[in-house]
């Protein structure tokens, strides 16, 4: 005994001691010692806070799922792939590396408990059976191991059972479970608690022990699928905060109550998180998808790639034709008005507007749709007749040099081009005006837009353009550009003089 | 063109008003057709160029519509 209370070791011994039966105590220390031992030489427990940190593969599960769980929130957004690669990692994992890693939790563990458990005295009351596995285990390590060993001492026979005894001596049979489980013992009691605080929130948190509990809980619930690994990321810490805490034993499984609330929290963050969707019951935590931004504009109305025949547009176009050409005597705006407000009556089929993005239409001719076009500020607007659109290309396409007519269907491509256009138009004349801070679209607006085109440059002025394609009438009502600045002379001179002088 | 209006000025002047949601001023609309009319040419010398390329004979509705938003493009203000 005076051995024994020389080594701060000393409560392996005492466990070994236990009355209970011994082979399985014998082979515990025989087995784990020398591991735990060599482990602790290879990696110096100071490591046992930062190691972690440094290599999270290595660590617990559930350390693990808590790396995960920040990852996921700061940066797996952007890095996929980095989150696949751990979960390749996982899927590779074997038995041998759970072990490894449990025998360096367990010789930490062991140290951290023994100083600070109150409850190893109680149990050092235990006689001491064999010495010999106390001197192996000289770490100390397996305090906490006492305190279930001692509970688990009668149930050790049945090597099969995989829940409660597999950290002691099922190396071989379930690795896998025992890990976890064990884990989470450890994790409440002490290793975990200040990794999480230390990563987690560097805000002293008191009641750490709750959120291990809220993940305990979690790696218990779904043993397998602890992979869910954004879960406990979410939880924000004022709610672990909330949780009573040290007064839940280790056996004490949270309230249901809290599962729902995760649950909602959960949710909550997945919603907020830049449309990422986990997959719930998927183990894998690598399939993740970006949802799409499905909406759309919402000013624009629906695409319907209906568009009126032309087929039928022509005879009413014919008509349309004639109507202008009576108008055309009577003066232009009540001709105008007349036609617009016949526009309907006559069965004028309006087309959707389209999106520029949607430019495969291809659409069975003879679906007739009467739509009317609403643009983005919810103002319907006619489309120009196409009898006018049909003739302005007729006469191009016969410029440059195409022979034959346009097809029917040729044309409803250009109608369509057109409305593009001036929905184009609209909106770039809407902005220049805007920036000039006027309400009211002017010419000047109008020739910014064709300077910004490159229709119009210092060889050709919209004065040209316009009396090359606009008929007299039309063109009078042009308000005359400035006549040049003389300025220009000045400028050339002045080239000149640099010349000179150069 | 003898005989007939160019264009119905008050229909381009809905149309535009309608994208921009901005009046316009009296003579603005004859800028912004004859706009259009260089918009026009440029859409249909390059429809023709395409059709050519792809033997086709005249302007046909494919052609119009690849150059279609090239075409746009370039109108871009």
């Amino acid at each position: 005994m005076a051995r024994e209370s020389q080594r701060p070791a000393a409560t392996p011994t005492r466990r070994a001691s236990s009355e209970g039966p011994l082979p399985s105590i014998y082979r515990q220390s025989i087995l784990r010692t020398p591991g735990s031992q060599a482990r602790g030489l290879q990696h110096p427990q100071g490591l046992s806070a930062s190691g972690r940190k440094v290599a999270p593969p290595t660590a617990t599960p559930h350390a693990r799922a808590a790396f995960r769980a920040i990852d996921s929130r700061r940066a797996a957004i952007f890095t996929p792939h980095r989150a696949r690669r751990k979960s390749v990692r996982e899927v590779r994992d074997s038995p041998r590396d759970f072990l490894l890693s449990l025998g360096r939790v367990l010789a930490r563990s062991t140290e951290v408990i023994t100083t600070s458990s109150s409850s190893s005295p109680g149990e050092g009351d235990k006689t001491v059976g064999s010495d010999g596995a106390g001197n192996e285990t000289t770490l100390g390590a397996i305090s906490v191991d006492d305190d279930e060993d001692e509970e688990e001492l009668p149930k050790r026979p049945r090597l099969s059972l995989p829940i409660d005894e597999e950290d002691d001596d099922s190396d071989d049979l379930q690795p896998y479970h025992s890990v976890v489980i064990d884990d989470d013992n450890y994790t409440m009691q002490s290793i975990e608690m200040p990794r999480r605080a230390i990563s987690e929130q560097p805000g002293g948190r008191l009641s750490m022990a709750s959120a291990r509990m809220s993940d305990y809980f979690n790696t218990n619930d779904m043993l397998h699928s602890e992979d869910i690994g954004l879960d406990p990321g979410f939880f924000p810490p004022t709610a672990v905060l909330d949780e009573n805490n040290f007064t839940m034993g280790l056996e004490e499984l949270p309230s249901p109550e809290r599962l729902d609330s995760d649950g909602d929290r959960r949710e909550l963050g997945r919603e907020s998180d830049f449309g990422i969707e986990v997959p719930v019951g998927d183990i894998n935590e690598s399939t993740f998808m970006i949802a799409p931004q499905v909406e759309e504009s919402p000013s624009r109305p629906p695409v319907t790639d209906d568009e009126p025949a032309f087929d039928d547009f022509l005879p009413l176009a014919d008509q349309r034709s004639d109507d202008f050409d009576d108008e055309d005597l009577q003066g232009e705006v009540p001709a105008l008005e007349g036609e617009l407000t016949e526009g309907p009556r006559d069965g004028r089929l309006d087309e959707t507007e389209v999106q520029f993005a949607s430019i495969k239409r291809a659409q069975a001719r003879g679906v007739v749709k009467k739509t009317i076009k609403v643009s983005k500020h919810g103002i319907e607007y006619p489309s120009l007749p196409p009898a006018v659109v049909k003739r302005l290309a007729q006469n191009f396409a016969k410029a440059s040099g195409a022979k034959g007519k346009i097809a029917p269907d040729a044309m409803q491509a250009v109608m369509q081009a057109s409305d593009w256009f001036f929905e184009q138009l609209g909106e770039d004349l809407q902005a220049y005006a805007k920036h000039a801070g006027r309400k009211n679209i002017d010419e000047s607006d109008v020739l910014t837009l064709m300077k910004r085109q490159r229709q119009i440059n210092p060889n050709t002025t919209a004065f040209a353009l316009a009396q090359r394609h606009l008929p007299r009438e039309l063109l009078q009502e042009l308000r005359m550009p400035p006549p040049a600045v003389p300025k220009k002379r000045r400028r050339a001179k002045g080239g000149a003089e640099d010349e000179d002088v150069a | 063109m003898a005989g007939q209006k160019l264009y119905p000025r008050a229909t381009v002047k809905k149309i535009v008003k309608a994208h921009s949601n901005r009046n316009m001023s009296k003579n603005a609309d004859v800028m912004m057709f004859l706009d259009y009319m260089l918009f026009m040419q440029t859409l249909m010398k390059e429809a023709a160029i395409e059709a050519k390329q792809g033997g086709e004979r005249g302007i046909t509705a494919r052609s119009v519509r690849k150059v279609t938003a090239d075409s746009l493009a370039k109108f871009r203000g």
